[in-house]
């Protein structure tokens, strides 16, 4: 095994055991206090104001499939899926979910079908996961439609995009719903910084599910992220100085692949 | 209890595959069946493919059976689907059965309908990337989004052809900004789309997060 080998299952191990440990650690009555993050906040009434009105939520999952580096995009929004649909239990519709990947599209649906039987909600309506499009624009393009929909109240946009995320933001901007978007491309993330209502950040797309009340487990999977953040903060600074001081960072040959 | 069985068997499913796959990239021994479970794989997606194909057709004939407003699109994107998948069709028949080369319609299709629509679309992303600085100013006035806004327009207007010797200020400043706050906000940025990245798998490996049902 190579030393990059072994510090990789470290790292996942101890990921993992974090977790764990705030799991086990924080009682049920506990609440992690948690920065306030816009998107989340503006989507939690957006969900209620979708009730209330009886409309329909739309959730992007862009283009990417679930085999390349692009995947954790669209499982995080997946996992947003869920939680929108629990929090939305009482609401006439169901979410709207659209994507340019065929997985991702069977997945959203069984995600759909499968959380309204677990909480037992009798929908009675038809799936709304949809392939809209296989190429970036065909993607986008087919979108467009759903945005401009007036059962449309407001878009969820988190998935892997490209340039072509602009039409979709600056459709929900024409027909006057909300746009929450996030993503993993960092380019696109400029782009929705600009055009989207509420942009998410960096890694604000994958905690979706402790800021929507998916419990305890989502809240240590923050915690576990933010200790290993300080860690490699930590790791960033330490390698600095010793570059400074002339020795070699022992960190460039644990991540170069050395036996 | 179908459900929950279900659930059981898909999350035992995932969790084992998942597990090795992982392993497999960490442990040499293990890699030859790392391989096939993503062989495996990608036959499942190329299946997914055309389960998808049967549902984008199913939605858009469902929208044009209810009068939708906007059934016009749904009507052209059938009917193109249906001569694409004719004329490819009819090109595999050729290839395989006369030995005739090769895809020569379907080739015809992409360059001359497919491409220069897609090429057009890309050309109007630029003009829409511009309308997107703009709104930034016009719906959310702060220091970060002024910066943001110069910053584009310092970057482009030393991104066209002219000679550096012109602006040099210009020049150094957006090498600066490029080279520096902008690299590290990126790397910054990175990690923790990372960090995210690494939750969000293990959630999934774990059975914590069941995209898949249950």
């Amino acid at each position: 095994m190579t030393l990059t080998g072994f510090s990789g299952i470290v790292v996942v191990i101890l990921f993992v055991g974090t977790m764990i440990a705030f799991y086990l650690i924080k009682r049920d009555a506990d609440r992690t206090e948690l920065r306030e993050i816009r998107g989340y906040r503006k989507l939690t009434r957006e969900i209620g104001r979708s009730v209330e009105s009886g409309t329909q939520m739309h959730l992007s999952l862009g283009w990417g499939g679930i085999t390349g580096s692009e995947s954790a995009s669209a499982l995080a929004g997946l996992s947003i899926l869920k939680q929108i649909i629990k929090e939305s239990a009482v609401c006439d519709y169901p979410p709207v979910a659209s994507s340019g990947d065929a997985t991702v599209a069977i997945l959203s649906e069984d995600t759909i079908r499968d959380t309204s039987q677990a909480i037992n909600i009798q929908t009675g309506h038809r799936s709304t996961g949809e392939l809209v499009g296989l190429t970036p624009f065909s993607y986008a393009a087919g979108t467009l439609t759903t945005i401009r929909s007036p059962q449309v109240s407001a878009n969820v946009l988190t998935g892997w995009y490209g340039n072509e995320v602009i039409y979709l933001t600056s459709a929900g901007e024409r027909q006057g719903t909300p746009v929450i978007a996030g993503t993993a491309d960092l380019p696109s993330q400029a782009i929705m910084y600009a055009s989207a209502t509420d942009p998410l950040i960096g890694e604000e797309l994958f905690v979706g599910g402790a800021y929507l009340g998916g419990g305890k487990i989502y809240e240590a999977s923050v915690n576990a992220q933010d200790i290993f953040r300080w860690i490699v903060i930590g790791l960033i600074l330490l390698g600095a100085v010793l570059n400074l001081l002339g020795v070699m960072d022992p960190f460039s040959s644990l991540l170069g692949g050395v036996r | 209890m179908n459900l929950k069985f279900r659930a059981l068997i898909s999350t035992a499913i995932v969790i084992g595959v998942g597990v090795i796959v992982l392993a497999g990239y960490f442990l040499p021994a293990i890699t030859a069946v790392r391989f096939i479970l993503l062989r495996a794989g990608l036959v499942l997606a190329a299946v997914a493919l055309l389960v998808g194909i049967i549902n984008l057709v199913g939605i858009h004939l469902r929208k044009l059976s209810s009068d939708q407003s906007n059934s016009g699109y749904s009507l052209i994107l059938v009917i193109a689907l249906t001569i694409t998948l004719i004329v490819g069709a009819a090109d595999m028949f050729q290839t395989y059965m006369f030995g005739k080369p090769n895809f020569q319609m379907i080739k015809w299709v992409f360059t001359y309908i497919h491409l220069p629509i897609e090429t057009s679309l890309m050309a109007v992303t630029a003009v829409s990337l511009i309308y997107a600085a703009a709104y930034i100013l016009r719906e959310r006035l702060n220091v970060f989004s002024i910066i943001f806004f110069f910053v584009i327009i310092l970057v482009l207007l030393t991104s066209f052809s002219i000679s550096s010797n012109l602006l040099p200020i210009l020049q150094s400043a957006r090498n600066w900004i490029v080279g520096v706050p902008a690299l590290a906000g990126g790397r910054g940025l990175l990690i923790g789309v990372a960090l995210g990245s690494i939750a969000t798998g293990l959630r999934i490996l774990t059975g914590i997060d069941r995209p898949y049902g249950g």
